[in-house]
């Protein structure tokens, strides 16, 4: 398998700075192992941390029971549903797996078309101020994997169009920062808002450009 | 992000390109496309079929589930 590898930025928060990033598209072994030996263990810290300050269960991180070795595993050389991963400081930083052959737009405009679907995404629990990291490490890491999935759309002449469910904490990233279209609760999915992307949405967060 | 690619010729008959440019139209994808979402579909069918798994097709309003044996 051959691995595209490009340069992009993330926001050092501390520091203020712009760091440059890999991102990767693929999810190797490398990032795999991050995930096991770095984001486990400080993602059961900051759940512990949620659960001492007496935070809702139900707003404890939902990816806390995601296992992306067994889903790297189960969808390794599918080709309608490749990794991409974004490594910065020698660590991963964020993973995404996407569907791009078995879903469809719900916009009724778009009714029918295939679209490419981000069937899960994470950022490293460093980088998530949800988790009471405060301040995060990394800021970008979302708009970057976002905007990888609207190339892969338009590699695939999908036009740009990209969907998701979105866990509850991400929910405004994807109305206000990407401006998709916000369908409400689904309730064949959890009860996860579904959002969907229109070619013109993307070209509009293409234009606002990915600067974290 | 680019991937290199392969190129080949394609021999389809009249039928088949009629059907190939039907599509074309009703999913707004060029032909490559159209031909690449196929792929990744009979790939996707094929693994789960291997898994064990098995393909139904569901009526909508009737929610009756018809299985597509693939033999």
């Amino acid at each position: 398998m051959t691995v595209t590898i490009s340069r992009v930025y993330l926001l050092d928060v501390a520091n203020n700075t712009i760091q440059e990033a890999e991102l990767w598209d693929a999810i190797t072994e490398k990032h795999l192992a991050d995930w096991e030996a770095e984001w486990m263990p400080e993602l059961f810290k900051a759940t512990q941390k949620l659960h001492r300050a007496n935070v809702e269960r139900r707003l404890w991180p939902q990816s806390r029971h995601w296992d992306w070795r067994r889903k790297a595993s189960v969808l390794n050389g599918m080709l309608g549903n490749p990794g991409f991963s974004i490594v910065c400081g020698g660590l991963t930083q964020g993973m995404m797996i996407v569907d791009s052959s078995m879903k469809r737009c719900r916009i009724p405009s778009q009714k029918g078309r295939d679209l490419v679907y981000v069937e899960f995404i994470e950022n490293a629990p460093w980088n998530r101020r949800e988790l009471l990291f405060d301040p995060p490490r990394y800021r970008g890491i979302g708009t970057v994997l976002i905007r990888a999935a609207i190339e892969l759309s338009k590699a695939e002449d999908f036009k740009g169009r990209i969907g998701l469910h979105s866990l509850p904490q991400a929910n405004s990233f994807y109305a206000n920062t990407c401006g998709m279209v916000d369908f409400g609760v689904d309730a064949n999915h959890e009860g996860l808002r579904y959002f969907e992307m229109t070619p013109e949405h993307a070209e509009a967060f293409i234009a606002k450009g990915t600067s974290p | 992000m680019t991937t290199a690619k392969k190129t080949m010729t394609l021999n389809l008959t009249d039928a088949e390109m009629r059907v190939l440019d039907e599509l074309c139209a009703k999913k707004d994808l060029n032909k490559t496309a159209v031909l690449r979402q196929a792929l990744k579909l009979y790939q996707t069918v094929e693994t789960r079929l291997d898994r064990g798994d098995r393909l139904f097709f569901e009526d909508e309003k009737t929610k009756e589930k018809a299985e597509v044996m693939m033999l």
